[in-house]
């Protein structure tokens, strides 16, 4: 689904990414460990095409990341990205902001009829029942609503992209213990074949549902193993400090 | 100083004023004037002339509501493509944004006036001039505060749009025009304001709509004719500003549903076709005759070395001496009369029929009036441009001081403090920002309108330039249209600055804005 | 955007514009109260109508400049131009024909008149010289354009060594036409003003001058002025020996038939004559000395 090839992304001091490669299989929930500034989200911007590599190479679905726009934009029709600020538009509606997720597909029509009507709406009840949100949201205005329920919305916007490839930027990080094991539990859930997931997290402690775990220290892939055989060695390289970095 | 400190120092420009009142006071007319504010009392009902500023205000109306409509259209085009955000999205590179952004300071740096009597050689005498007129320097205004709004706004959410495959277009109507859509509804419904006191003043120039009949009543002296249309005109302007306000404060309000508010969106627009055809036919527009036969003065020279030839030293000291003048006027009497007035109950009804008179006179008119008791020269230039945007921007302040939390204040009266102590240190403390900065705009307003007080003989450029017209020497009016352009380009950004200053942080919408969501 | 295009289609299709017949458009500079240009020239284009057998629409102009600038852009046909705008208008449009002016033009006249409130140091006089008694006077000319109003007033006053400058308050004030002179002098928020004779006088015996308050300073000597002016292009469009058809039908305006006998008596005049174009080469040496023709 994903391939990575010797990916390297120059920085200001020190790169950003070095001779990256990681490959993810269709049904393969990957999970990306390491400190904050190790690279996991620049690693993602190079998984979604939000940053063309330096040196290296990227292939979704098989085929070679494309340069030429149109080719390329159905490409990245096909990546879900779960950002770490959400990136939802507070001034539409819930289901104006999950239709958001077919621009790429509507046509122009559709698109300028998104932002007057509501469109579609079967489907996108669907989209928040697989989030356990209610129906009665799709006309809230987003900025009605909580910080929790902002996150499920944008995940029900990557099930409405029809996203195979789903990265996801430490989804994670702002909620509190119990509601992070139920979204984490959602996310892997959708991560399932065919799909496939690759998210970034900053703490090792919610691993233990995902095929894989890689560590990333200073823009370099430290180890790419199963969580069952991750060591406290492996984290101690991951996390021990070194140094002003 | 405290920003209700900056709001009572413009005051201080009274001391030069009184200063030259004496020498400019003759009272000859004062009998001339009373007779004109008693006729405000019997306006004159004749059939026949109710008809006729019935009919001069549909064409107002109609030229404002067009030229409005194809200023938005202008503005909005012009916005997206003088975005940097937006090229840099739709193009990758930053550079047509800025040249586009460039060249619609043209257009904007010359009052409306002027490309009205501009247009007027080159299509003749048709309403049309005045739609365009208007239309044009409005275009680039807009443009300009939309570029402005666009390039303030996060650009994360379109970000995302566009890494999960969305086209750039697709992107920027999604994420862009939603978080926009409230201040351009703002903005709209102020320019409309703005569109309706223009057409006023052109049709003082002649060209068309109720001005005229104003004026030629005025300068015959049928005040009770004058006042006809003057209470048609109110009438017409209040209900459009009550409607705009209403609207306004409607859509800032997050409404139960999103998608009730893009239904009643559709609806006014639905309403603002179906109003847009009828006028056109009202007015009397026609498209292809407007666009056809061009005919400049091609048998007079346009350029010659000699017209360049002006004192120039003293023609832009005047004018600018006339702008400050009137700008600091217009700041300063609304917050002072509030200040000694308000304990009396009388004071904002009094103050909001006297703004409405001010607005609704277009200040040639209120120049006119004022030679009845004063010389000519800067003064009464001077009294009529300020009293005009004094209206302008004290119904802002009013609007303002009851929109703010009335908290503050509420626990400074309840501790003791009278209410002048209370607005002063509560009331005018909140607002004052969004006033300064709204009067700075206006000030840069000014500047393009001093050219409309010419005709009382104010002195500067406008003079020069309206005699010049007059006298059909083109070769004198392009270097003063040049001089002109570059003057108000300047003062636009003396202008910018301060009010970025004075906000810190992106412009908002003159300000306007603020007062209305706060 | 398509649909914004579309929309702005199916907004503009209504005006499509309707080629009108052929019509003569008439105008006039605006000197006097609209109401009685209306009557006026509403009776002139009655008239004209009839005896051309064309369809005759009088455009009101507010404004001198635009009465010039209408003229040269073809938006009209035939035109009632004073002295300056006149010879402005035939200056910039090729073709331009002078058809006919009043009885009283080739000789007409400037009134300058006074407030008797001050009158203290005002009188009446009769040498030109004595017009340097209204420096330091607040002074009224009608239309920055006008003949009777300003340009030969103007003239005049230079002569006797008075500038726009040596008003009171540095300039004169420009009151818009003869009527409004009247009226802001008789008011007293102008002290003196100069206008055309023929408004005066008809004014004086219509009884709309209170002679109490105001008071006749000065008459000018002679100049030409008020003169008809059409395009050159009537016979093209209206067919062969049209302008010669219209300038006979304006010279034969006669007493006798009422509707013309109206028409006369609202233009102040007995008939209307041939007007020799080269009398308004001393208007175009005015016009050129004071600035207003370049």
């Amino acid at each position: 689904m994903l391939e990575l090839r010797g990916v390297t992304v120059p920085g200001r001091q020190r790169p950003r990414l070095r001779a990256v490669s990681l490959r993810l299989e269709p049904g393969e929930r990957v999970a990306l460990l390491g400190r904050s500034g190790a690279g996991k989200s620049t690693l993602l911007a190079v998984a979604n095409g939000l940053i063309t590599p330096a040196e290296g190479g990227v292939s979704w679905f098989g085929a070679p990341a494309s340069q030429q726009p149109l080719q390329r934009r159905r490409q990245q029709a096909r990546i879900g990205t779960l950002w770490q600020d959400l990136r939802l538009v507070d001034e539409l509606s819930v289901q104006q902001n999950l239709n958001a997720g077919c621009l790429a597909r509507w046509s122009w029509r559709q698109i300028l009829l998104n932002l007057f009507s509501a469109q579609e709406s079967e489907a996108c009840c669907r989209a928040l029942a697989r989030v356990e949100l209610e129906a009665s949201l799709l006309v809230q205005p987003l900025g009605r609503l909580s910080g929790g329920q902002r996150q499920r919305v944008a995940i029900a916007r990557l099930l409405r992209q029809n996203a195979q490839l789903l990265l996801a930027d430490e989804p994670l990080a702002q909620l509190d213990p119990p509601l992070a094991r139920r979204l984490l539990h959602l996310v892997l859930d959708l991560g399932q074949s065919p799909r496939a997931l690759l998210l970034s997290l900053h703490r090792p402690d919610l691993v233990e549902g995902f095929d894989r775990v890689v560590g990333l220290r200073q823009g370099e892939l430290v180890f790419d193993k199963p969580p069952t055989s991750l060591s406290t060695e492996d984290l101690h390289q991951l996390y021990a400090s070194s140094g002003p970095s | 100083m405290t920003p209700a400190g900056q709001m009572l120092i413009p005051a201080l420009v009274l001391l030069p004023l009184l200063w030259l009142l004496p020498g400019a006071v003759h009272g000859g007319g004062l009998a001339l004037l009373l007779q004109f504010w008693l006729a405000a009392l019997q306006p004159s009902l004749d059939p026949h002339l109710l008809l006729t500023a019935l009919r001069g205000i549909g064409v107002t109306l109609a030229i404002a509501l067009w030229s409005w409509f194809l200023s938005l259209l202008l503005g909005f085009a012009g916005g997206l493509l003088s975005s940097v955000a937006v090229s840099q999205r739709l193009w990758r590179c930053t550079w047509p944004a800025l040249l586009i952004r460039r060249l619609l300071a043209f257009p904007r740096s010359l009052h409306e006036l002027l490309w009205g009597l501009i247009l007027l050689q080159l299509m003749g005498l048709q309403t049309g001039v005045a739609v365009l007129a208007i239309a044009l320097p409005y275009g680039a205004l807009v443009a300009r505060v939309m570029a402005d709004q666009l390039d303030a706004l996060p650009l994360q959410p379109i970000e995302a749009l566009s890494t999960a495959g969305a086209p750039a277009w697709a992107a920027l109507f999604t994420a862009f025009l939603p978080p926009l859509w409230p201040q351009v509804l703002s903005y709209g419904g102020y320019r409309l304001e703005c569109a309706l006191r223009s057409a006023t003043l052109l049709g003082v120039f002649g060209l068309g709509g109720i001005g005229a009949d104003l004026r030629l009543s005025l300068q015959s002296l049928q005040f009770h004719e004058v006042w006809t249309s003057l209470w048609c005109l109110a009438v017409v302007m209040l209900l459009l500003e009550g409607t705009v306000r209403w609207l306004q404060r409607r859509w800032h309000q997050p409404l139960g549903s999103v998608g009730q508010r893009g239904l009643e969106l559709l609806l006014l627009a639905l309403l603002l076709v179906l109003l847009l055809i009828p006028s056109a036919q009202l007015m009397e527009l026609r498209w292809q005759e407007l666009f056809s036969g061009w005919h400049w003065p091609a048998s007079l020279p346009l350029w010659d070395g000699a017209g360049w030839i002006q004192p120039w030293l003293p023609l832009i000291g005047t004018t600018l001496l006339l702008t400050l003048l009137s700008a600091l006027l217009a700041l300063a009497i609304t917050p002072w009369v509030l200040l000694l007035l308000c304990p009396w109950r009388g004071c904002r009804p009094l103050l909001q029929l006297l703004g409405l008179l001010a607005r609704l006179l277009p200040p040639p008119l209120t120049a006119l009036l004022l030679l009845f008791v004063l010389k000519p020269g800067l003064l009464p230039a001077v009294l009529a441009l300020g009293l005009h945007n004094a209206g302008i921007l004290g119904r802002l302040l009013l609007e303002g001081l009851d929109a703010q939390d009335q908290r503050a204040s509420e626990a400074l009266r309840l501790a003791g403090a009278g209410p002048r102590r209370s607005l002063l240190v509560a009331g005018f403390n909140t607002v004052a920002r969004s006033y300064l900065s709204f009067g700075a705009y206006r000030a840069d307003v000014i500047l393009r309108e001093s050219v409309v007080v010419g005709l009382v003989g104010a002195g500067g450029l406008g003079v020069l330039l309206l005699e010049s017209l007059s006298s059909f020497a083109w070769i004198e009016v392009v270097p003063v249209l040049v001089v002109y352009a570059a003057l108000t380009l300047i003062g636009e950004s003396a202008a910018d600055a301060y009010r970025s200053r004075l906000l810190s942080g992106p412009l908002p919408l003159e300000g306007l804005n603020q007062a209305v969501r706060s | 955007m398509r649909s914004l295009l579309v929309l702005l289609a199916v907004l503009l299709a209504p005006l499509s514009p309707v080629l009108a017949a052929q019509v003569l458009r008439i105008s006039a500079i605006p000197d006097q109260n609209p109401e009685r240009l209306n009557r006026l020239y509403g009776l002139v284009a009655a008239e004209l109508s009839d005896q051309l057998g064309v369809q005759v629409r009088y455009v009101p102009v507010i404004d001198y400049t635009a009465a010039v600038t209408g003229f040269r852009r073809g938006d009209l046909d035939l035109v009632w131009f004073g002295g300056l705008t006149g010879v402005q208008a035939r200056l910039q449009t090729p073709g331009a024909v002078v058809l006919a002016q009043r009885d009283v033009d080739a000789r007409f006249r400037s009134v300058f008149i006074a407030n008797r409130q001050a009158l203290k140091d005002l009188k009446p006089f009769t040498s030109i010289a004595e017009l340097s008694q209204l420096k330091n006077k607040r002074f009224s000319f009608g239309s920055e354009s006008s003949t009777s109003g300003r340009l030969m007033p103007q003239f005049f006053l230079a002569k006797a060594g008075v500038e726009p400058k040596d008003f009171s308050g540095g300039q004169p004030g420009f009151s818009g036409s003869h009527d409004a002179t009247i009226a802001l002098v008789q008011s007293g928020a102008y002290e003196a003003g100069a206008l055309n004779e023929q408004v005066w006088e008809s004014r004086l015996k219509e009884g709309k001058v209170d002679t109490s308050k105001v008071v006749l300073l000065w008459r000018t000597p002679t100049y030409p002025d008020y003169h008809w002016v059409a395009q050159g292009n009537l016979n093209k469009r209206f067919g062969a020996g049209f302008t010669s058809k219209l300038q006979q039908a304006l010279l034969e305006l006669s007493p006798d038939q009422p509707r013309q006998a109206q028409v006369l008596e609202l233009f102040g005049a007995k008939k209307f004559i041939k007007a020799p174009v080269d009398q308004y080469a001393s208007i175009e040496s005015v016009g050129r000395q004071l600035g207003k023709i370049r």
